[in-house]
């Protein structure tokens, strides 16, 4: 794993000997980009506070817990731990919210037990869909139903398999 | 999102209502102050990608990268503009070597084409890409696994691996099909704006 951790560097390092060899002014260049990272935010913003509130307002309220408890029974019948209930469910809406829940989870089960490793897989399978939906439809009036239902389900799928997979291999 | 919005809105607030009316504001903010603290890590990290991207460009790369993967992304996006495919590939390239951050300002950039040109097939393929993860290496739950005090935290990388694998084509698939009923006027209107090209 250690070596995963040298390809920021490497490919930043590659990029920019080749810049240099093309002759292209780096400074300049750079700065050009950063440029659009203020804007890129701003317009972000109000998409971004419409989630992360609501997903706090799911999870705080205690609407995530009862569902978690409601969904029990159909998570079990699919062989997926209970007991990660809750990471599925607030996964979609928040990743730092999924990462704080995913630590818990491997903190009080252990990670090398079988809820442990089912949190694992299903936090890194599945991604937040409303988050990605909020931040790249930004804006547009687009009717989003099909694609992120059709992601649900295919992360709602994943996790079934995750959890299998876990128990076979 | 708006049907979702007002159902998980008005159940938090019934729900606060009647079990802990004090907390509610104090939640609500706190998605707030997320949302600022997510904004703030969100301009870090576009500052660093917006810049490298834009020294990438300037090298001639990307365009090499966007012009080996133009065949398959022409396939799989049903467009046939350029510029949009290359963000794209480049935000599928930055989703598979797993660098946070790098995706999602090429992805907001390829999407935007993409709606532009009327394509929102497109843009919904690549956001359902988007949705289901294409990480190759789960660096999150490995970090985390080993600072629980895992034996080997790199175990689940193999059943990650399929079963992201396999919500990616489920995706994919899925839309592909459910698409299906327009794809005659589609790749007409692709193919009439490819010809200027």
């Amino acid at each position: 794993m250690k070596y995963a951790a040298l390809l920021l560097p490497l490919l930043f390092l590659a990029v920019f000997a080749v810049a240099l060899i093309k002759r292209v002014k780096l400074y300049d260049c750079f700065t050009e980009g950063v440029k659009g990272a203020v804007p890129l935010v701003l317009s972000l913003f109000p998409y971004l506070a419409s989630v992360l509130i609501l997903a706090e307002l799911f999870e705080q309220s205690g609407v995530s817990a009862a569902l978690t408890q409601a969904l029990s029974p159909v998570f079990s019948f699919l062989g997926i731990p209970p007991e990660i209930g809750k990471l599925v469910l607030i996964k979609p809406f928040s990743g730092s919210g999924a990462t704080a829940l995913l630590a818990e989870v491997l903190h009080t089960y252990g990670a090398d037990s079988y809820i442990g490793k089912c949190a694992s897989v299903a936090f890194s399978s599945s991604e937040t869909v409303f988050f990605i939906s909020a931040v790249y439809f930004a804006g547009s009036k687009k009717n989003l139903a099909k694609p992120v239902v059709i992601s649900l389900l295919a992360n709602f799928f994943s996790l079934i398999l995750g959890c299998f997979l876990c128990r076979v291999l | 999102m708006n049907v979702i919005f007002a159902a998980v809105m008005l159940g938090a607030c019934a729900v606060f209502l009647f079990t802990d009316p004090e907390g509610f504001l104090p939640a609500m903010l706190a998605g707030g102050e997320k949302a600022a603290h997510v904004c703030l890590a969100l301009l870090a990290s576009y500052c660093v990608w917006l810049g490298f991207f834009r020294v990438l460009e300037a090298t001639g790369l990307a365009k090499k990268l966007s012009a080996a993967l133009y065949p398959a992304a022409r396939r799989l996006f049903r467009s046939g503009d350029r510029e949009a495919l290359g963000a794209a590939c480049e935000n599928i390239a930055a989703n598979l070597l797993g660098l946070p951050g790098a995706p999602t300002p090429l992805g907001i950039a390829a999407t935007k084409k993409f709606l532009a040109a009327k394509n929102g097939y497109a843009a919904e393929m690549l956001f359902v890409l988007n949705a289901t993860s294409l990480q190759l290496l789960p660096t999150t739950a490995i970090a985390l696994r080993a600072a629980a005090g895992s034996a080997s935290p790199a175990a689940v990388l193999l059943p990650t691996l399929l079963a992201s694998a396999c919500s990616t084509l489920a995706g994919v698939a899925l839309l592909a099909l459910f698409s299906r009923p327009r794809p005659c006027g589609r790749r007409a209107r692709s193919r009439t704006k490819e010809q200027p090209a």
